[in-house]
């Protein structure tokens, strides 16, 4: 009788000839999942409600009148599921057959093409070829206003779309418009999408090519996009995403799903802000000297003329100006340089920040965060203050007139002039632009951005997340914590860090808030930091 | 390893005629003569028959408003074995996907054909044409309106029914 327990959460069953156990309430669609079989599905979607009006996922039950719809019928106990029979396959071909009666069959020029779910299923199962003989209805395309744009053809109402803008964003702009073989998509008013901060995601839960982006139009072919995990850097809130990239470009973001940071959303705002990653005209290699007697040089000249430099320096007053968009390895490594190579003074950031936050209602742990930067949190764990207005200007007046050695890692200084750092005995400036403020640095020193290096950042929930490397940086860059590690081993006389598991590890050692934490446990989905942060 | 020679044993000089295969040697001649077989093509001006399937330079074919009928759908750089395509799709004024840049690199094609295979509206052929002599090698890098200038007729596409081109 002990098992009482334990049979009440979990049922077992069979599908397709195979046993298996779920939990109590899941779905036979979720219950396939688990054993690895995908039961075709157009309208359900794990994000949203089952409307089971697709007809694509009918599943044969045995002792069931007829086939029963796997995202609405729950699993349970005993119950014989066949997704592959003849009758539940006749279904299937059926039901797709039905769907390319209107379907343009325009996958040439469709960006959906090749991760396109109607193409994947009529290339599994459906017809080799078409009956049909009658002239197909023609809709064109529609402007949704903000960044999407709607081929009614390619359109197979699942009404994901519409859903996902009354469930999810909680912002009833999209319903289905007439009805049968005429029914559309569409706005209510002239306004359309413009101004809904999530309607981006109604492209990628489109399961056909009918909701398109237009900043992704005609852009590149799905194949030939590579894929990395990464964290998304334009607010705090640090949605997982996959960078999507080509010819070592970035092409797109699209979020990845992580039930406790962004689910399977993400903002406008982060989406559309990638371009930056793809700015030309980076510093590509060091340069050692002040003003007019700049001189370019190589790692190697530039990390030993450096080190020599700080090490006559030692006990000098030191200030040092981070990034928020540093990752917690290159900020956790220029402190501890800023702390070895003198009396560190002050570790400073600045950071733009919005005038207010932008939830999702539907998913309220999903906000487009105020901070403008992904690694806010981490700055000011590892004993960065933030300075500076809202724009992130300002607030570098001490820095600016500092006599001692001055490091800036990753500020570009856009607001700064000539003058900045004239006065310093050491400004050292690692950054990926140069900038009228590096001036006086007597060592440039190129680094990666974000998406060109490994890492990790702290999200406004104290979540530790990696992000991995999706571009080459240009030139002889290298990851700041790469330099400031090499530094700082050769002035303390310890070994270098060769990866970035090693930079994390050697911050989790300096920082209590970080404790408990490895690099494989902090993994794709991310780790919170101890409640003492929080 | 020694090289051994083997010594052949033949008649003496003097001892022996060759008159017999002088003659047959001399019919075949005069045979040619009267009933010549022509081997020898006299081009430039006399051009050779090229196989219906022969796989020679690409060529675009155009719309009737001089358009390019590709239409950018990536499938030829994705096939191409030896990725000599370069492909850049966009929006023309009329809202239509096509490729602001397509460019082939004929050196580093290998001509098996398969962009024409592939192509789902019949734009890019491969040409029954040899003469591709450039006086410059970046010639040999064919773009989009080169391409479409081509007027060389198109290899004939394998046809499964008649697998021998008969």
């Amino acid at each position: 009788m002990a098992d009482n327990g334990r049979k009440a959460d979990t049922v077992t069953l069979t599908i397709d000839g195979h046993e298996v156990t779920v939990p109590k309430g899941m779905s036979l669609l979720h219950a396939a999942e688990a054993l690895g079989v995908e039961v075709p599905h157009y309208c359900y979607h794990p994000g949203l409600s089952a409307p089971a009006q697709c007809r694509i996922c009918l599943v044969e039950v045995e002792g069931a009148p007829k086939l029963q719809p796997s995202c609405v019928t729950m699993a349970q106990d005993g119950q014989v599921v066949h997704t592959e029979s003849a009758q539940a396959r006749r279904m299937r071909q059926g039901v797709l057959e039905f769907y390319l009666v209107n379907h343009p069959l325009d996958c040439p020029i469709c960006d959906m093409s090749g991760e396109c779910k109607l193409q994947d299923y009529v290339f599994n199962e459906g017809r080799e070829h078409g009956r049909g003989r009658e002239p197909k209805r023609v809709f064109g395309r529609d402007d949704f206003g903000g960044d999407v744009l709607y081929y009614g053809d390619r359109c197979v109402m699942c009404t994901r779309c519409v859903r996902f803008m009354d469930e999810v964003a909680r912002d009833g702009r999209l319903t289905v418009v007439e009805r049968g073989d005429r029914a559309v998509i569409d706005t209510f008013f002239e306004s359309g999408l413009d101004g809904a901060s999530f309607a981006g995601n109604i492209v990628d839960i489109c399961p056909v090519g009918a909701l398109v982006s237009k900043d992704f139009l005609h852009k590149a072919r799905a194949w030939d996009l590579d894929h990395t995990e990464s964290v998304c850097p334009n607010c705090s809130q640090g949605c997982n995403i996959d960078l999507h990239t080509r010819d070592n470009l970035v092409q797109r973001l699209k979020p990845r799903e992580n039930p406790e940071v962004n689910g399977h959303w993400m903002c406008d705002y982060g989406r559309a802000n990638y371009e930056w990653l793809n700015r030309p005209g980076r510093l590509e290699a060091p340069a050692v000297g002040r003003g007019d007697k700049r001189r370019a040089s190589d790692w190697q000249h530039a990390l030993h003329a450096l080190f020599e430099r700080l090490a006559e320096a030692g006990g000098a007053s030191v200030r040092v100006v981070g990034s928020a968009f540093s990752s917690n390895e290159a900020l956790g490594a220029l402190r501890a340089l800023g702390e070895q190579a003198g009396t560190l003074q002050a570790g400073v950031f600045r950071s733009r920040r919005a005038e207010d936050e932008d939830p999702l209602p539907g998913f309220p742990i999903l906000v487009r965060r105020r901070d403008l930067a992904p690694n806010v949190d981490g700055a000011g764990i590892l004993g960065f203050t933030r300075v500076g207005d809202d724009d992130g200007a300002g607030g570098l007046e001490e820095a600016a007139d500092h006599d001692g050695v001055l490091i800036v890692v990753g500020d570009e200084l856009a607001d700064q002039d000539e003058s900045f750092g004239a006065k310093a005995g050491l400004f050292v400036y690692l950054g990926t632009f140069d900038s009228p403020a590096a001036r006086n640095a007597d060592f440039v020193l190129p680094v990666t951005t974000f998406a060109e290096e490994e890492g990790t950042f702290v999200n406004a929930q104290g979540r530790v997340q990696r992000f991995r490397q999706g571009l080459r940086g240009p030139g002889t860059v290298q990851p700041a914590w790469l330099v400031l590690g090499t530094l700082l081993a050769a002035l303390t006389g310890g070994d270098r860090p060769v990866s970035a598991a090693d930079a994390f590890a050697s911050i989790v050692q300096r920082h209590a808030a970080f404790g408990g934490l490895t690099w494989d446990g902090v993994g794709s989905a991310g780790a919170a930091l101890e409640a003492a942060h929080a | 390893m020694a090289i051994s020679v083997k010594v052949m044993r033949r008649p003496e000089v003097g001892r022996t005629s060759y008159m017999r295969a002088t003659l047959k040697g001399m019919s075949l001649t005069f045979k040619h003569m009267v009933n010549p077989t022509k081997v020898t093509l006299q081009y430039p001006e006399e051009q050779p028959d090229l196989h219906p399937r022969w796989r020679g330079t690409h060529r675009m074919e155009v719309h009737a408003d001089g358009r390019p009928k590709c239409v950018a759908c990536g499938l030829c750089p994705t096939v191409c074995p030896a990725n000599c395509i370069r492909l850049v799709g966009g929006e023309d004024d009329q809202g239509n996907r096509y490729p602001i840049v397509y460019e082939i690199d004929e050196f580093r094609c290998i001509f098996c054909g398969m962009c024409q295979e592939v192509c789902p509206v019949e734009a890019i052929h491969v040409g029954r044409h040899f003469e591709n002599a450039e006086y410059s090698r970046d010639r040999f890098v064919y773009d989009l309106d080169r391409l479409m200038e081509q007027d060389h007729p198109t290899t004939l596409l394998w046809d499964p029914s008649d697998s021998r081109s008969e």
